[in-house]
């Protein structure tokens, strides 16, 4: 895949769904978690961690978990687009090393709530990924 | 008239949203329901066929012409300044066209919108959207 020109201060997903999954792709895969968490609004709910982040909360989590450098892999099943609002589906996989320096995959699918702003830029509302083996409760 | 109109209103709470849904449908009136949805929202009641507008409004109009009730509960809500996402568990029983009654069931994806009014609205309905 070549890699996709990003404006790092004001990233854009697009509002074109293979599009929005490689750019998803390329900024985790870079180990740039503040980057990363710029694709998502201020307000924005990630539930990445485990438990529903937002704010500085969610950015002190992207920078320290990404910058571990997991490599995450994302296949796009289903979109949606109703005017400034879209939903997608993906199946995903992240792999990495743990803390305690055990290597960890976690498998599953990932609901992607995305809007576009102001600007007319496209950036994350709401992810909501559901693992094989419990990243979140269901 | 002594009878008073029952009046139908949309929530500015969008953990309100299912029971208001639910309501709205097992009232019968197609009305209500559509009110529910943005101009432009994007049900998917059969998987993989996303519907808008009239084509949407049929759906509904033929699933309560045919007397279905439903119940549901919210699973979880992730609810941001103007965008919210639902987590749905839903049952439905609905009379088929040859007259059988159908138990049906689903965890449903809704994603709902702010409106400039400061109401909530159904932007996609994806009624089948998690594996159960």
């Amino acid at each position: 895949m070549t890699a996709i020109a990003i404006d790092h201060d004001k990233p854009d997903l697009t509002g074109d769904t293979e599009t929005q999954n490689d750019i998803f792709l390329q900024v985790f895969n870079s180990g740039d978690g503040a980057l990363f968490d710029r694709l998502y609004r201020d307000d924005a709910i990630s539930n990445f961690s485990g438990e529903p982040l937002t704010g500085e909360a969610r950015r002190k989590f992207f920078v320290e978990f990404i910058g571990a450098k997991p490599v995450l892999e994302a296949r796009v099943t289903h979109s949606y687009v109703a005017g400034d609002v879209a939903l997608i589906g993906v199946d995903f996989s992240v792999k990495g090393t743990g803390p305690d320096g055990q290597p960890f995959t976690i498998e599953g699918k990932c609901t992607d709530v995305l809007r576009r702003v102001e600007d007319g830029r496209w950036l994350m509302a709401v992810d909501r990924p559901v693992a094989a083996g419990g990243l979140l409760p269901e | 008239m002594t009878s008073r109109l029952e009046e139908f209103e949309l929530t500015g709470d969008a953990t309100r949203q299912t029971e208001l849904y639910v309501r709205a449908f097992n009232s019968g009136n197609v009305e209500w329901v559509h009110s529910l949805y943005t101009e432009d929202a994007v049900a998917v009641w059969e998987p993989g066929k996303p519907l808008t507008g009239e084509a949407h409004r049929r759906n509904v109009e033929e699933a309560i012409a045919r007397g279905a009730s439903m119940q549901a509960k919210t699973r979880h809500a992730f609810v941001t300044g103007d965008t919210a996402l639902l987590i749905v568990d839903w049952t439905m029983d609905a009379t088929n066209e040859e007259g059988v009654v159908e138990h049906l069931s689903g965890v449903g994806v809704d994603v709902l919108r702010l409106g400039e009014d400061g109401k909530w609205r159904y932007a996609i309905d994806d009624p089948y959207g998690e594996e159960k």
